[in-house]
């Protein structure tokens, strides 16, 4: 008789197993319509000011697509005037189809993989040794973040320096910061 | 019909740059040629062109008197690549168009091709020395049991009793056939020419697979590497201001092939060529190289991997996927390359380059990358439809247009990824998940969570070893 009841017992288990995956995964679909919902189902390609050169230099590159896509992706936003602090013309000639590669660097060296919220990018400074959190981008290299104050200061291999500004601009697909610099990734 | 369509992919592939002459090319060329006495303003402008005009003569005439111009052109010396693309042209052109003669008759075309194969074939190509067996016919069985596609040589090779102790093995792409010849100790690179289940393989020399896996065969230099007439970044940065005649001594220049045109079109200003992995942009007023393009490619093939072009024998985890090592092909990743190596010669059989590397909108995806190879998780998102398709490669999914083959948009960035079972790599340090799972995944002194790729990893924060895939977002 026990013998007959053991495998009832455990595919009634696997049932409710399954019925609770079930429960979970619908929770987690809810969750990500509220996480769209919070970002007026806006996407990062659709947040970003339609004429700012940040903009203008991911379609070159091709990347707006990316930015319209399911990502999720963290993205640091230079600001115009940061593009403006530029060396004259950099910008200009990183545009033009012979310079995709450095473009694309350049513009995946302001991506990072996943949500990383600047609570995110405090705590993993804080929880350092050296108070210094190191993050990968999707161009392989990596950008170094510190506190100085209260602010959330990022610098790249060459020692440039820039400035989280603004509260995190979640989207439907990552989130934005805002920076005040444009950083320039190391050579290859 | 299928032989025919296949021939013809294969024809269209090889002659491209003779096509782009033809046709477009041929009459923009003319029209190319004639903007420049116009725009030139000189007839020493119309002088230094003249070896275009003289090349889009050529191309108006019919294919033997482009096979004599190709002849003229290898003579020459210095454009020995030209005229290999130009004789690839024609010879697939012929290959084409005796498909519908029957069977015997494209026994017959084969074995020419390999006479002519073996008469061109050079000492130090190795195996490509191996030519004079293009005629041989292979009936290739799926052995499943045995995990990898095996080839049985037909019963007039077998007799010849020469074959009998070999393998082939079907590269990934399915369209290029390593076959493993264990008497010798090397393979012997064939090339699938016709349908599925019995198909029909012949030799081809390095550069034939160079055509075929990187669609028209634009090669572009990995740093610091010059050959096959490709130049280094170093040695290119520096042609820029010289006349455009200095550049066609050392590189063979052509037209622009089609799928180019338009996103570099020729204005009164400014005309186009390519050759030697860039794209040129010419000034009419003076004929000189106003700016260049550097194009992706795989000027390594054939050639011994330096270790100066890679960092170490470190893959990427995520790659290993899809450029899996085995006992016969080597990968090594370094300066936005991935390099398929072989193991035992350390020869380079192709060049994979990466998405920042320049590799991106407006070039063509080459023509290795056949199949739909999306990672699962991303396969929910991108669809192959009739106007798109989608195709992984190193640091990006492109999606390509049907009709061109050009790289339209980049539809999703994807790092150099995680590996269970590995540390966490640098760069990795600070909570990522995306906010929906957010209330599930969260770091705890037990367990971290960090999201990569279209996972979220399980990460020992002790250890800090990826420990597991907690999830992956589909």
């Amino acid at each position: 008789m026990k013998r007959k009841l053991l495998p009832l017992a455990l595919m009634a288990a696997l049932a409710g197993l399954s019925a609770c995956n079930k429960e979970a995964q619908g929770s987690k679909a809810v969750s990500a319509d509220e996480a769209v919902k919070e970002a007026n189902g806006k996407t990062i390609a659709a947040g970003l000011s339609q004429d700012s050169r940040f903009l203008a230099a991911a379609k070159a590159a091709g990347i707006d697509a990316t930015l319209a896509g399911p990502g999720p992706y963290t993205v640091l936003v230079p600001d115009d005037a940061a593009f403006e602090k530029m060396p004259a013309g950099t910008i200009e000639q990183m545009m033009k189809p012979e310079s995709r590669a450095e473009l694309s660097q350049l513009l995946t060296y302001h991506i990072l993989p996943g949500t990383v919220l600047a609570a995110d990018i405090g705590k993993a400074i804080d929880d350092a040794e050296d108070k210094k959190a190191v993050l990968a981008t999707m161009g392989g290299k990596t950008l170094t973040f510190a506190r100085e104050g209260d602010r959330i200061v990022l610098s790249d291999s060459a020692g440039t320096k820039a400035t989280l500004a603004g509260p995190d601009e979640t989207r439907s697909n990552g989130v934005v910061h805002h920076i005040d610099a444009v950083m320039m990734p190391p050579k290859a | 019909m299928m032989k025919w369509m296949l021939a013809a992919g294969a024809a269209a592939l090889a002659i491209a740059a003779p096509v782009t002459a033809q046709r477009g090319g041929g009459d923009n060329d003319r029209g190319q040629a004639a903007k420049v006495e116009r725009g030139g303003k000189s007839q020493a402008k119309a002088k230094r062109s003249g070896g275009d005009r003289q090349r889009a003569q050529q191309a108006s005439r019919s294919g033997q008197d482009r096979q004599h111009s190709a002849r003229t052109e290898r003579a020459s010396g210095s454009r020995q690549q030209a005229a290999r693309a130009d004789r690839r042209g024609s010879e697939a052109r012929r290959y084409a168009a005796t498909q519908d003669r029957g069977r015997r008759a494209e026994r017959a075309q084969v074995q020419q091709r390999g006479s002519r194969d073996a008469e061109r074939a050079r000492p130090d190509r190795g195996r490509v020395q191996q030519a004079d067996r293009a005629s041989r016919r292979f009936e290739v069985q799926d052995n499943r049991t045995r995990g990898r596609t095996a080839a049985r040589i037909d019963a007039r090779d077998q007799a010849r009793g020469r074959d009998a102790n070999r393998v082939a093995v079907v590269d990934r792409d399915g369209d290029v056939i390593r076959v493993r010849d264990f008497d010798r100790n090397r393979d012997v690179i064939r090339v699938r020419d016709f349908d599925r289940g019995v198909m029909r393989v012949r030799d081809i020399d390095r550069d034939d697979i160079f055509i075929r896996r990187l669609g028209y065969g634009v090669g572009g230099c990995p740093p610091g590497l010059a050959s096959k007439g490709c130049l280094p970044p170093g040695q290119a940065r520096k042609l820029i201001g010289v006349p455009i005649t200095t550049v066609a001594g050392i590189a063979p220049l052509a037209p622009l092939p089609l799928g180019f045109r338009s996103l570099y079109w020729d204005d009164d200003d400014y005309y186009y060529r390519w050759g030697g992995g860039y794209l040129y942009r010419v000034d009419r007023g003076d004929a000189l190289v106003a700016a260049m393009i550097p194009l992706f490619g795989a000027a390594l093939i054939g050639q011994p991997l330096q270790p100066a072009y890679y960092a170490n024998s470190y893959v990427p985890p995520y790659y290993n996927a899809f450029y899996p090592n085995s006992p016969y092909d080597c990968y090594r990743y370094g300066f936005g390359y991935v390099y398929e190596t072989d193991c035992l010669t350390g020869m380079v059989e192709d060049v994979i380059p990466t998405y920042d590397y320049g590799y991106g909108v407006g070039q063509l995806l080459p023509a290795s990358y056949g199949y739909y190879n999306l990672p699962y998780q991303y396969r929910g998102y991108f669809a192959d439809d009739d106007d798109y398709y989608y195709r992984y490669a190193p640091g990006a999914i492109y999606r390509v247009d049907r009709e061109t083959a050009l790289i339209t948009a980049v539809a999703a960035l994807l790092t150099g990824g995680l590996t269970v079972g590995q540390p966490l790599p640098t760069g990795y340090s600070a909570y990522n998940v995306p906010l929906a799972y957010r209330t599930t995944y969260y770091d705890t002194p037990d367990a971290w969570y960090r999201y990569d790729n279209g996972y979220i990893y399980a990460v020992d924060p002790r250890t800090r070893m990826v420990n597991n895939v907690a999830y992956v977002i589909v």
